[in-house]
């Protein structure tokens, strides 16, 4: 997978670009705006990811002359912006993700393979499989090795996020946002308690939990490890 | 403009009306004078006709020297020449020079002027005539006139009057514009010396005010208010910053200190010293994410207190936000030992920011999940009533002391014991309020004996149900 980088703090972009490669990805940077833009519509990436305030062209620019232009590139915003308006702003514009500085490697890491794997799954899929977990979306009913298991709605979609990402780690915010279009941070851990009940319903009296969770970084659904 | 040149404009405008009004009388007069003359001349020739038509021109040259005797007072010119101008009676010696009338004329009227000589204290003056002449029915020649020299002196002094009142007028009326212009200049002067003062850091200058309640002094104190108010927050400012300066600092020196520790550890390399590590930094990562929360929270509050220029505004459900939050925090309240119950019958819908409204109502229970005990009942009730949507959050917790809390909505202010005040970070209350003025509530904390009663009233207009 091929990424770019722009971003004009130096620092910040060869530490991110370090994590980056380490995790498998292949990273070109631009240092300013007039060259991100000249490279994202030159280059074919999989992944763009654009500070949102840079010299010459800004990080939305670029997004909307990208869009202009017919390219459909996933972009992921990266600002000291942080309100809620701010992120609406940089959604509005064509961004795809909007993550505000400062934040967790993980984080970025679980967003960037989110919109990296987005499409992999059909939106209108009628039925999620991971390992012998089973979702029937349009009875919104859940059952695992045949048997059916009880949850409530706002936990059938929990599960439902995480399962259309199996594999994939997702973290606290971005089920905040997905399940309960909340755009901040609460100061309690109010999402580890609803994975926890979660937990005990998908996984309690079987041998293999599916249901893990990455230190530091969020929760994935997966079969095994 | 400035004064100045208004009180030359006004002084300007002032004369003109005073010498359009006075040249005005003036002219009035001059042709009521007139008139009266050319009606006295009118009614003697009258006279003199009749006496014609009675007895002759004897009679009338004996009418007119019966009146010689008078002559000299007021002024009268008469004169009465046969066919060939040769007088036979009158206070003319002669038929005026510059006065000529065809002899053979049959029948003659007309007013003349012209002028004779006078003896007056030994010089020759000339004199104005006004006069008629009318040539009589025996062929005589009739002249009758006044002299209007003294008509003239009155005209004269008259307009000279005129012209002064004129002069003076004007010079009255710009002197006393000049001065009402110096006087506000003055005002004004003294007004932007004190704004400059004050502008250049010394917030404790007032305008001056002398309670006369004129618009200077008006304006004076209105200014003097706004002065006062935004000392006032400047000094909140002053005390928010000092807060800021010591809640950043504090997780700072944490990160320090601990980053120093895994430096240290770091110089040793056994598998020990590395799990030493991981300990250190774990709870430096925790340091770092408070740090950032205290940081987004403070800039929500000043967004929120920018009165929300940018900030997007939508139909929001109070009700149904409520009811999302209480199912997203039920949980963590029950494994708390906390028993939450909501009351949100039906919709209430208010115009607001979503995102804003959700992280007032997340903040009022985080509260309740911090500081009511195990054991504790948190109740959360949105009503709406035809012009209101309320929102409250009551619990049977320790409450907030009846003289604390209005402070408790300041940013920074913690109250209730020490273990209380190590919890929260001070600004969660403070946000909120800042949400409720936002959309024209005001966030209110009450006893609900026992515990704490968190409420706001959200106004609503039936038409459009747009806040403040």
């Amino acid at each position: 997978m091929h990424l770019l980088l722009i971003e004009d703090d130096a620092e910040a972009a060869r530490f991110l670009a370090k994590g980056l490669r380490e995790s498998g990805y292949v990273v070109d940077i631009a240092a300013d705006g007039r060259e991100g833009l000249f490279r994202s519509t030159e280059g074919s990436y999989d992944l763009i990811i654009a500070d949102r305030q840079l010299p010459h062209f800004d990080g939305l620019s670029i997004v909307a002359m990208l869009r202009k232009n017919g390219r459909h590139t996933p972009v992921l915003i990266l600002s000291a912006l942080g309100s809620v308006d701010d992120r609406i702003e940089g959604l509005r514009a064509g961004g795809d993700d909007y993550l505000t500085k400062p934040f967790a490697f993980g984080e970025l890491l679980a967003r960037i393979e989110a919109l990296l794997r987005r499409g992999n799954l059909p939106e209108v899929t009628t039925r999620i499989r991971v390992a012998d977990l089973e979702l029937d979306l349009l009875g919104r009913k859940v059952s695992r090795a045949g048997r059916p298991i009880d949850v409530t709605s706002k936990e059938f979609q929990l599960l439902e996020f995480l399962a259309r990402r199996a594999g994939q780690v997702v973290t606290r915010t971005m089920l905040l946002e997905a399940v309960w279009d909340l755009h901040f941070d609460p100061q309690t851990n109010v999402i580890d308690v609803h994975i926890s009940r979660l937990r005990s319903a998908v996984d309690k009296g079987f041998e293999r939990p599916l249901l893990h969770t990455v230190r530091g970084a969020g929760y994935v659904l997966r079969d095994g490890g | 403009m400035s004064s100045a040149r208004l009180a030359l404009v006004y002084a300007a405008l002032v004369t003109l009306i005073t010498a359009v009004l006075l040249a005005t009388v003036y002219l009035v007069t001059r042709s009521a004078l007139e008139r009266e003359i050319a009606a006295v001349i009118r009614a003697e020739v009258d006279d003199l006709g009749d006496d014609l038509r009675l007895g002759g021109v004897e009679r009338v040259a004996a009418t007119l020297r019966l009146r010689a005797d008078s002559w000299g007072r007021t002024g009268a010119v008469f004169l009465l020449t046969d066919e060939q101008f040769r007088p036979v009676a009158g206070n003319l010696s002669f038929w005026p020079r510059d006065i000529e009338v065809a002899p053979s004329t049959p029948s003659y009227e007309r007013m003349v002027e012209f002028e004779i000589a006078a003896q007056e204290r030994g010089t020759a003056v000339l004199h104005p005539v006004e006069a008629r002449i009318e040539r009589l029915s025996n062929g005589y020649w009739l002249l009758v006139g006044a002299d209007t020299s003294e008509r003239q002196e009155v005209l004269r002094r008259f307009g000279l009057a005129t012209l002064w009142g004129t002069v003076l007028t004007a010079l009255c009326v710009w002197m006393l514009g000049a001065a009402y212009a110096r006087r506000t200049a003055r005002r004004v002067r003294e007004y932007a010396n004190t704004c400059q003062t004050i502008m250049h850091g010394d917030l404790t200058q007032r305008l001056r005010t002398d309670g006369s309640r004129d618009e200077f002094d008006a304006l004076a104190v209105a200014v003097n208010a706004m002065l006062d108010r935004i000392e006032e927050q400047n000094t909140t400012l002053r005390a928010a910053f000092d807060s800021i300066a010591h809640d950043l600092r504090t997780p700072l020196y944490r990160l320090r200190v601990r980053l120093e520790e895994a430096q240290l550890r770091a110089g040793t390399s056994s598998e020990e010293s590395q799990s030493e590590a991981q300990e250190v930094i774990a709870p430096a990562l925790e340091d770092l994410d408070r740090l950032q929360r205290t940081l987004t929270t403070l800039l929500a509050i000043a967004r929120a207190e920018a009165q929300g220029v940018t900030t997007h505004h939508d139909q929001v459900d109070l009700a149904g936000l409520a009811a999302g939050l209480v199912e997203l925090y039920a949980p963590g309240m029950r494994a708390a030992g906390l028993d939450i119950t909501l009351e949100a019958p039906v919709p209430a819908q208010l115009t607001g920011n979503r995102q804003l409204l959700a992280q007032l109502v997340t903040n009022l229970l985080e509260n309740a999940l911090k500081y009511v005990p195990a054991g504790g009942h948190v109740r959360v009730r949105v009503a709406k009533t035809p012009g209101s949507v309320c929102l409250s959050m009551a619990d049977d917790g320790p409450g907030i002391a009846a003289a604390d809390r209005e402070a408790a909505l300041r940013p920074f202010v913690r109250v209730g014991d020490a273990a209380a005040k190590a919890a929260g970070s001070g600004l969660g209350l403070s946000l909120a309020a800042a949400v409720a003025r936002l959309h024209g509530a005001q966030l209110t904390l009450a006893d609900n004996a026992p515990g704490l009663i968190v409420s706001c009233e959200f106004p609503v207009s039936p038409a459009r149900g747009a806040p403040a």
